[in-house]
């Protein structure tokens, strides 16, 4: 188990219902695995898998990114700045 | 310069610093926030941002045209918090020494942000009565 520090934005925040929190990621530690570690607290966030995307210590990564102990993550929603 | 600031943004603070002796001309281009958007009434926008990730995605745009472009100058602002319909919500602008790489430069930078710095708005109905 690896703990990462998750921030949330926009409507997944308002879903969550908090700015950050601590998340313990199983095995094999992607992005995926984080995702499915809060998807299995916040159900409601699985129809919005596809349209996220994942940012690892404040760069955009692929799902597939393994991450260390101590990452700060984000699931950002679709952007909407301008 | 780019920045993400919960100040108005000031264009004329902005065009002061955009200007040198090598810049023949200047574009920029100035987001407001529009009083509907899909069919319904828009009173006022919270923007909110990842700020130090929106930042260092502005960074990178600043790059990416200094790369692409002879531009003298870069700016890239977004403002977050409650923005009411009117206000300035972004500034793209570059400053190079002719009028073609500015216009590009500064269309380059206002789609880049739209599609990749970390901002997300929330529009509010006006307030009847």
């Amino acid at each position: 188990m690896r703990n990462v520090t998750a921030l949330f934005f926009g409507p997944v925040r308002e879903l969550v219902g908090a700015g950050s929190m601590t998340l313990a990621v199983d095995p094999p530690f992607t992005g995926d695995a984080a995702f499915e570690a809060l998807a299995a607290r916040f159900p409601a966030l699985r129809p919005w898998r596809g349209s996220l995307r994942l940012a690892v210590n404040r760069e955009y990564v692929p799902f597939e990114r393994v991450l260390d102990a101590g990452d700060e993550i984000s699931f950002l929603p679709p952007v909407s700045g301008g | 310069m780019v920045a993400v600031t919960s100040d108005p943004i000031n264009v004329d603070l902005i065009l002061r610093d955009l200007g040198t002796a090598r810049t023949g001309g200047i574009d920029i281009f100035i987001g407001t926030v529009r009083d509907t958007n899909e069919g319904k009434s828009v009173g006022s926008i919270e923007y909110t941002a990842y700020v130090p990730m929106a930042e260092e995605q502005m960074r990178r745009i600043e790059s990416e045209i200094r790369v692409r472009w002879p531009v003298e100058n870069v700016t890239i602002v977004h403002r977050i918090g409650l923005l009411r319909v009117g206000e300035i919500s972004v500034v793209t602008a570059a400053g190079a020494p002719h009028r073609a790489e500015a216009f590009e430069a500064c269309r380059y930078a206002i789609e880049r942000v739209k599609a990749d710095v970390p901002i997300w708005k929330k529009e509010f109905a006006p307030l009847v009565g």
